[in-house]
């Protein structure tokens, strides 16, 4: 047995890589989810590249760059949120998180390894993105400059945030809190000011909206593509924000699993 | 050796006693039968020892070890079965197993999915989809999922339901075959009696959340005065 089963970290190495296996092989097996990875990002696009185009056409400037950068940037939180839940809903409606539950896999492997998958989905998905609004619009991602990784990665990790709190509500809650997967990375788009800058909030939603990482984010790239510098000090805040939605986000996980281990509602998931 | 020792477990939902101080020992080698009707506590005392559910009260040690202080440690020895879970439809038998050879942490994922593929004979059906298959071919890939990491106890509840006669055969002589050569050991429910007393060393009839007889099955049916453990399981059920 002992020569059988690893131990330590090549064991949990191991059990992070299952997650992202499992994660590519359905995807290889499920040409309509690799389908609305692409579709619904590149309508977006479009849909926001005509309407800037637009604008540009009547004199309102940098609306091109303004509007893509947003789309863009905007799709690597969706994105984040959704592969991170999406992959964990692909459990439950297999009906085998049991399988996984009784498995050595610990909680925060299995968010490690949906948070690596997450990161190769949504990277492929961006460079799609990216290069259909080089091809059709002229607009490179690159023109946000060194600010481009640090942005990113800010939504990447608030965007696992939310994909954590939506797969605790559906532990804590059950199957029918799967609509928190879909619609909760929008409750934050209103305060994130994904398409207009922060001083059209008004001041009360200003306020909410400082607690949003996001809302740093579009702020900074704003400031980039109207010829400022990269706001450190605004990505710094964000940063920690972040530390703080992640943090938030594994604490409620880590009680709703043991809300359910106590109330026998992981069982349920096999029914 | 001890491979399972489950201590008065007690599991409370609400006002419900699902499971009222149950205790009990699966040793190496031996297969043990959790037995009773519908609601009497097997699946939440299997969860139990899964850990899967945490008890209110009671404690489960495997291997020598604590179950909740070495959850990992623990769950790379033991595996489970049920005819109630499924595995991904999408998936394809070898990518399904290779996942799950990844998920216990082998050392060897490729030879163990082949160990397994052969086993069970599921040469023919690697590259099908788990979705396309029969009931009997996918308890079959559900039983390799099981056997990957060479467990030192098996959980098997109610694994061989929903197959015909002839499948749920195979399946309990291949179940058999393997614990004899490996001395493997199982805690298995069911409702299919002949099955168990055909498999099960020692039973353990559970009604109202708690053991209220234990014996093999020629005992139990010496001391309730009936011919089987049909009959035991009747008298029991209804009191």
């Amino acid at each position: 047995m002992s020569s059988l089963v690893l131990d330590g970290a090549a064991a949990r190495r191991r059990r992070i890589a299952s997650v992202l296996r499992r994660d590519f092989f359905a995807l290889r097996r499920d040409p309509p989810r690799m389908v609305d990875m692409a579709f619904w990002p590149t309508t977006e696009l479009v849909l926001w590249g005509l309407v800037s185009m637009y604008m540009q056409q009547n004199r309102v400037h940098i609306a091109v760059a303004m509007l893509l950068g947003a789309v863009l940037l905007w799709q690597v939180m969706h994105r984040s949120q959704g592969e991170l839940a999406f992959g964990f809903l692909f459990d439950v409606w297999s009906r085998n998180l049991l399988n996984v539950f009784v498995s050595p896999l610990s909680t925060l492997e299995y968010v490690a390894g949906l948070v690596l998958a997450s990161v190769v989905k949504v990277t492929a998905t961006i460079g799609v993105m990216a290069t259909l609004a080089f091809v059709f619009y002229g607009f490179g991602l690159l023109t946000i400059g060194p600010g481009l990784v640090p942005f990113m990665a800010v939504l990447m990790v608030m965007g696992w945030a939310l994909g954590v709190v939506a797969i605790a509500a559906v532990i804590r809650f059950g199957q029918s809190a799967q609509i928190v997967a879909f619609i909760l990375v929008f409750v934050f788009q209103p305060f994130a000011a994904v398409f207009y800058p922060l001083s059209v909030l008004p001041g009360p939603a200003q306020a909410v909206a400082a607690l949003v990482p996001a809302s740093h984010v579009f702020e900074g790239m704003r400031a980039v593509l109207t010829g400022g510098g990269v706001g450190w000090g605004g990505l710094a805040v964000a940063a920690l924000l972040d530390v703080a939605y992640v943090a938030g986000a594994l604490a409620f996980l880590l009680y709703a699993l043991r809300y359910a281990r106590l109330k026998g509602k992981l069982s349920r998931f096999g029914s | 050796m001890t491979v399972l020792e489950a201590v008065s477990l007690t599991k409370r939902f609400g006002p419900v006693t699902a499971v009222d101080g149950v205790s009990f020992s699966v040793g190496e080698g031996e297969i043990v039968g959790l037995l009773g009707p519908n609601g009497a506590g097997k699946t939440t005392t299997l969860h139990m020892v899964l850990g899967l559910t945490t008890p209110d009260t009671g404690t489960v040690r495997m291997f020598g070890r604590d179950l909740a202080r070495h959850r990992a440690w623990t769950l790379s020895r033991v595996n489970f079965a049920a005819s109630y879970v499924s595995l991904p439809w999408v998936l394809r038998v070898d990518e399904l197993l290779d996942v799950f050879a990844h998920m216990y942490g082998l050392r060897n994922p490729r030879r163990q999915v082949a160990e397994v593929t052969e086993l069970l004979d599921l040469g023919e059906l690697r590259d099908r989809r788990y979705g396309q298959l029969s009931s009997g071919q996918q308890t079959r890939v559900q039983l390799a999922k099981a056997l990957l990491n060479e467990p030192g106890l098996l959980v098997l509840d109610e694994p061989t339901a929903n197959l015909d006669p002839d499948v749920g055969d195979r399946i309990r002589e291949l179940l058999l075959r393997e614990a004899h050569r490996t001395g493997r050991a199982m805690l298995i429910t069911s409702h299919n009696m002949p099955e168990v007393e055909r498999m099960c060393s020692r039973i353990h009839f559970v009604s109202g959340g708690r053991i209220v007889a234990t014996g093999s099955a020629v005992e139990l049916a010496g001391a309730y005065g009936v011919d089987d453990l049909e009959a035991v399981f009747l008298r029991v059920a209804r009191g």
